[in-house]
C-alpha cells in the first residue's frame, strides 16, 4: 500500500489525494460530491520537444525523427488482438489522447463503469503493439492530419513565429513532424521511444469526478506493474538569447489576417510555476480590456475582441505571445512596445494589477468545479513540478513589484518576433 | 438538483436550476425570432451591442473593469440559427457570493448589469450610441471574414448555404456581409426594440442556491415592456432536391474538403438519431473505421444530424485524388445501413456512448441550457433519462427503415488547387 499525501487549499478548502505508487507512478484523485461524470488522464513527461534524449545505461543520446511522440501516441490505440477504441465503445466511454510539445496524454471520460474503463486505460498505454503494417497504415492518417494543420492559420502563425523564435530548439518543429520526417519512423523506434518514456517513474495517473478513492488505488494495484527509473535523461541542443528573425509573414488563403507577435523569456530552471503566473498576470495587465491602449487600438479599428495574450512555456522554452486578427499587426506591435516602455519607467498601477489578480482568482476557482480541468489542473501542475492548488496561492502572494521585474527584465524589444499570416 | 420553470409573461420562459455542487451563477437570456435576411444583421448586432455596454457602463473600458472587478465575471452574446428560427443569446456567469474575498454580493451586481444591458442598452432616440454601434458592426464583419481562417467550418457552412437554398436557414444567423455593411445605430436600435416586444424569450437560470430575486427581477423588468409576441415552431423540414446538386470550389489550400448533405423523409427522429451515430458518430463507426482506419483516406469523417431541418451532414478532409473514393465508401456504408447491415455491437456501442452523454446531464451549466433550450424547441419537456429509454427501444428494423428515407440531396467540394 502507498501512502497517501492528503493536499488542500487554504483558501477555497478543496482537496484531492497524491499518491506515490510502489510502481512509481504519481497519482492524483479528487473526489467530487454530486458530479456524474469521470476524467481520467494518464500522461507521460513527453512531448514533441523530447527528440534527444538517453537513459542511464545508454553511452550515447539517441535523436528521434520529428513527430515521434504523435506518431506513438497513434499507435498506442491499436492492441495486438483489436482496437483500444472498440474497447471503450463496449462501455460506453469517451477516449481521446493528445499531444503536446512536452506531454502526452490519454483519456478517457464516462458516467458509469469507470473502474473497468480506468483498468482498460491503464492496460493499454502499458501495452505496445507496432508492427510495419500498422506503422505504414497511420502514415497516411497523420499525414492527412499534418495537411489539415497545414491549413489551419492559427498553426501557422504559431510555427512560423517559433521558428522566427528558436534556433534549435524542437519547440519549433511542428507537434505532429512532416510528411517526411514520419516516413523515417518505423516499429523498432517506436519501441524504442516507448521504453524510454512510458516509464511510470516518468508518468503521472489524474482522475477527478464520481470516484472513490479506494476503489482507484485499488486498480493501481492490480493493474500497474512495477518499473524501475532507468534515469531519464533528455537533452536539448544550446539554444542562444537571441532570435532568429524579427519578422515572418506568410500569404494563405484566410478570409482575416491573424498575427502573433512573441517575446522570447529566458527558460525556466526552478520556480516554473511562480515564473509562469507572474508572466500570466504580466499579460493580463497588458491585454486589460479596461486599459487605455487596449480601447485605443480598438477605437481606431487596429485589433477585436480576438486580441489577448498568453504565456507558452515548457522544458527549455518561455514565451509570452499576444496575438488576433489585425490588417495593422505592426501598428500593435509598436503600440505593445511603447506601453512595455511607458510601464517599465513609469511603475504598474497597484490597483488595477490588484482587480486582475482578482479576475485571475475568480477563473482559478471556477476550475476547481468541473471534472475535466480539476483533473487537468492536477496533470498539468504536477508535470510542471508543482502541487494542485499551489497555483492558487502563487496568485496571492504575487505584487505588482514581481510583474514590474517581468516585464523590465524579460519583454525586451531585441527579443521580439512578428509572425503574420496575410490574405492572399 | 431543483428544477422549475415558470412564464413571466406572454411567451417568457424562464427555467431555474438549482445544484448544490457548483461555486457558480450563471444565466442565458435567448431571444427567438423567424429568420429572415431581412432583419437578422440588425439583430445581431444590436445583440452584440447590448452584451458589450449599458447605459450605466457605456463604454468597454468601464464594462470590462466592472467585470474584472467582480471576479472575472464573463458576459457574452451568440447568435446561431436552429430550423428557421434565429436564436439570439446573451450568458453570463460569476462566481457564487460565498466565495467574495471582500464580502461583495456578486449576484446582486451582476444581476443589475445584466438588466441594465437588456431593458437599459447604451442608446437614446437616434439609435445605438454610435462609437459603441461602429465597434459592433466591425466585429461581426470581422467574424464573418475570419470563418474562412476555419477550412472545416467554412466548408460546413458553404454546404449549409446549399442544402437550404432558398430557405431561411441558408443564412447564417449574422446574415451577410452585405446585409451586416447597411446595418446603421438607428437601424439597430429600432430593431432591438422590436426584438424585445415580439421575440419568444427563453430565460435559464443555474445557481448553487435558490435566488428568487432573479426571476423576480425579470418578471417586473419584462411587465414594463409592451410585449407583442407568439410562439415559434422549429420544425421546418428542408425538401429533398430532385437532382442532387455538386458546388465545387477551388482555394489556395493544402487539403480538399468535403461535405454531403443528406435530407430525411420519416417521423422516426429516434431512429435517425441511432443511424447517425452508428454511421460516423463516434470512433468506432462505421466512417471512422472504414473511411479512416481501413482505408487510411482522412483524419476525421463524421456525421451529424439537423433535427429540425430533417437533414444530415457528412464531411471530411481528404486528397483531392481521393474524393471519389472518400465519397463512394460513405454511400456505401449508408447503403450497408439500409440494408440493415448492423451489428448487435454498433448498435450497442452507439447505445452506450448516448447514455455516456446523456447521464453527464448536469455536470456542467452548459448541459442545463442546452438540454432545457432544446426541451423548449421540441416543446417537450422530458428527462435526459427518458428520451435515452425512447432510444433504447430503437431496433436495427427501425433504424434501417429510417436509413432507406435518407436521400442524397447536394454536396459542396473545397478543392485544393495545386493537386492538379
Amino acid at each position: 500500500m502507498s501512502d497517501r499525501e492528503i493536499i488542500t487549499s487554504k483558501r477555497t478548502g478543496d482537496s484531492c489525494i497524491h499518491v506515490k505508487h510502489k510502481s512509481g507512478l504519481d497519482v492524483y484523485i479528487r473526489e467530487m460530491a454530486g458530479f456524474s461524470s469521470v476524467y481520467a488522464l494518464f500522461g507521460t513527461k513527453y512531448g514533441s520537444v523530447n527528440t534527444t534524449f538517453k537513459l542511464a545505461a545508454d553511452e550515447e543520446y539517441t535523436e528521434v525523427p520529428n513527430g515521434i511522440a504523435h506518431f506513438l501516441e497513434h499507435k498506442l490505440f491499436e492492441n495486438e488482438d483489436c482496437g483500444v477504441f472498440e474497447l471503450f465503445a463496449k462501455t460506453g466511454a469517451q477516449c481521446n489522447a493528445y499531444t503536446s510539445f512536452d506531454k502526452t496524454c490519454y483519456l478517457f471520460s464516462c458516467t458509469k463503469d469507470y473502474t473497468e474503463n480506468l483498468r482498460i486505460l491503464l492496460d493499454f498505454v502499458q501495452k505496445p503493439y507496432f508492427t510495419k503494417e500498422n506503422v505504414d497504415k497511420e502514415q497516411g492518417i497523420i499525414g492527412q492530419e499534418i495537411r489539415m494543420t497545414n491549413d489551419n492559420p492559427e498553426w501557422r502563425v504559431l510555427f512560423n513565429m517559433l521558428r522566427g523564435m528558436y534556433h534549435s530548439h524542437p519547440v519549433q518543429i511542428d507537434i505532429a513532424g512532416t510528411e517526411d520526417s514520419i516516413a523515417q519512423i518505423d516499429a523498432d523506434l517506436l519501441y524504442k521511444c516507448y521504453d524510454t518514456f512510458y516509464n511510470l517513474n516518468n508518468m503521472t495517473l489524474s482522475i477527478a469526478g464520481n470516484i472513490k478513492a479506494d476503489e482507484v488505488l485499488a486498480i493501481c494495484d492490480e493493474m500497474l506493474r512495477p518499473c524501475e527509473d532507468k534515469g531519464l535523461e533528455t537533452v536539448f541542443p544550446d539554444e542562444p538569447d537571441d532570435i532568429v528573425q524579427a519578422e515572418i509573414r506568410e500569404k494563405q488563403s484566410v478570409g482575416a489576417s491573424i498575427f502573433q507577435f512573441g517575446y522570447k523569456c529566458l527558460p525556466c530552471k526552478e520556480d516554473f510555476l511562480r515564473k509562469e503566473m507572474t508572466a500570466s498576470l504580466a499579460v493580463s495587465y497588458l491585454t486589460d480590456a479596461s486599459s487605455e491602449m487596449y480601447n485605443r487600438l480598438l477605437s481606431d479599428g487596429i485589433i477585436n475582441a480576438s486580441f489577448g495574450g498568453e504565456v507558452f512555456a515548457g522544458d527549455g522554452f518561455f514565451t509570452v505571445i499576444f496575438s488576433g486578427e489585425s490588417e495593422y499587426p505592426e501598428t500593435v506591435k509598436e503600440a505593445l512596445i511603447t506601453e512595455i516602455k511607458r510601464i517599465t519607467d513609469e511603475g504598474i498601477n497597484e490597483k488595477i494589477f490588484n482587480r486582475i489578480k482578482k479576475a485571475t482568482y475568480g477563473d482559478l476557482v471556477r476550475q476547481l468545479c468541473n471534472v475535466t480541468a480539476a483533473a487537468s489542473v492536477m496533470i498539468n501542475t504536477h508535470m510542471a513540478g508543482c502541487k494542485p492548488f499551489d497555483v492558487v496561492d502563487i496568485v496571492s502572494e504575487l505584487t505588482a513589484e514581481d510583474a514590474l521585474s517581468f516585464i523590465r527584465n524579460e519583454l525586451l524589444p531585441e527579443k521580439t518576433v512578428l509572425s503574420v499570416i496575410e490574405k492572399i | 438538483m431543483n428544477y422549475k420553470r415558470t412564464e413571466l409573461g406572454s411567451n417568457i420562459g424562464f427555467t431555474s436550476v438549482v445544484d448544490d455542487k457548483f461555486n457558480t451563477c450563471s444565466i442565458r437570456i435567448t431571444m427567438i425570432t423567424p429568420m429572415s435576411i431581412d432583419t437578422a444583421s440588425e439583430y445581431a448586432v444590436a445583440n452584440n451591442i447590448i452584451s458589450d455596454v449599458n447605459s450605466k457602463l457605456n463604454t468597454i473600458a468601464a464594462m470590462n473593469e466592472r467585470l474584472s472587478e467582480l471576479y472575472g465575471a464573463g458576459l457574452a452574446s451568440s447568435v446561431s440559427n436552429r430550423g428557421d428560427m434565429q436564436i439570439l443569446s446573451v450568458s453570463a456567469s460569476w462566481l457564487c457570493n460565498r466565495f467574495a474575498i471582500d464580502g461583495e454580493d456578486i449576484t446582486g451586481e451582476m444581476l443589475e448589469i445584466i438588466t441594465d444591458c437588456i431593458f437599459s442598452p447604451f442608446a437614446d432616440e437616434n439609435g445605438f450610441n454610435e462609437d459603441i454601434f461602429r465597434l459592433s458592426k466591425k466585429e461581426i464583419l470581422d467574424v464573418i471574414d475570419s470563418t474562412f481562417n476555419n477550412k472545416r467550418e467554412y466548408t460546413l457552412i458553404k454546404a449549409r448555404e446549399i442544402a437550404y437554398k432558398d430557405e431561411p436557414a441558408q443564412f447564417s444567423g449574422y446574415g451577410t456581409r452585405e446585409t451586416v455593411e447597411a446595418v446603421t445605430a438607428q437601424s439597430a436600435y429600432k430593431a432591438y426594440k422590436n426584438l424585445l416586444k415580439t421575440a419568444q424569450i427563453e430565460i435559464c437560470f443555474v445557481s448553487p442556491e435558490e435566488e428568487e430575486r432573479v426571476q423576480e427581477v425579470f418578471r417586473e423588468k419584462f411587465s414594463a415592456v409592451e410585449r407583442n409576441s407568439r410562439s415559434h415552431v422549429f420544425y421546418s423540414p428542408s425538401p429533398v432536391k430532385a437532382e442532387p446538386v455538386l458546388v465545387q470550389e477551388e482555394y489556395d489550400v493544402r487539403q480538399a474538403k468535403i461535405a454531403l448533405n443528406f435530407k430525411y423523409d420519416t417521423d422516426d427522429v429516434d431512429a435517425v438519431h441511432l443511424m447517425c451515430i452508428i454511421l460516423g458518430g463516434t470512433p468506432v463507426s462505421k466512417l471512422f473505421m472504414n473511411v479512416r482506419e481501413k482505408l487510411s483516406l482522412c483524419y476525421y469523417c463524421t456525421c451529424r444530424m439537423s433535427e429540425f431541418k430533417c437533414s444530415i451532414t457528412v464531411d471530411c478532409g481528404v486528397e483531392r485524388a481521393n474524393i471519389e473514393k472518400a465519397t463512394a465508401e460513405i454511400s456505401n456504408q449508408l447503403e450497408e445501413i439500409r440494408k440493415g447491415n448492423i451489428s448487435d455491437e454498433e448498435l450497442q456501442s452507439a447505445l452506450l456512448a448516448l447514455e455516456n452523454s446523456y447521464t453527464s446531464f448536469g455536470d456542467t451549466h452548459d448541459s442545463y441550457f442546452s438540454w432545457y433550450f432544446g426541451c423548449f424547441c421540441r416543446n417537450e419537456y422530458i428527462s435526459p433519462q427518458e428520451h435515452f429509454e425512447r432510444l433504447l427501444a430503437v431496433t436495427k428494423e427501425r433504424i434501417a427503415a429510417a436509413a432507406a428515407n435518407v436521400k442524397p440531396d447536394s454536396t459542396y467540394h473545397m478543392l485544393n488547387k495545386e493537386a492538379e
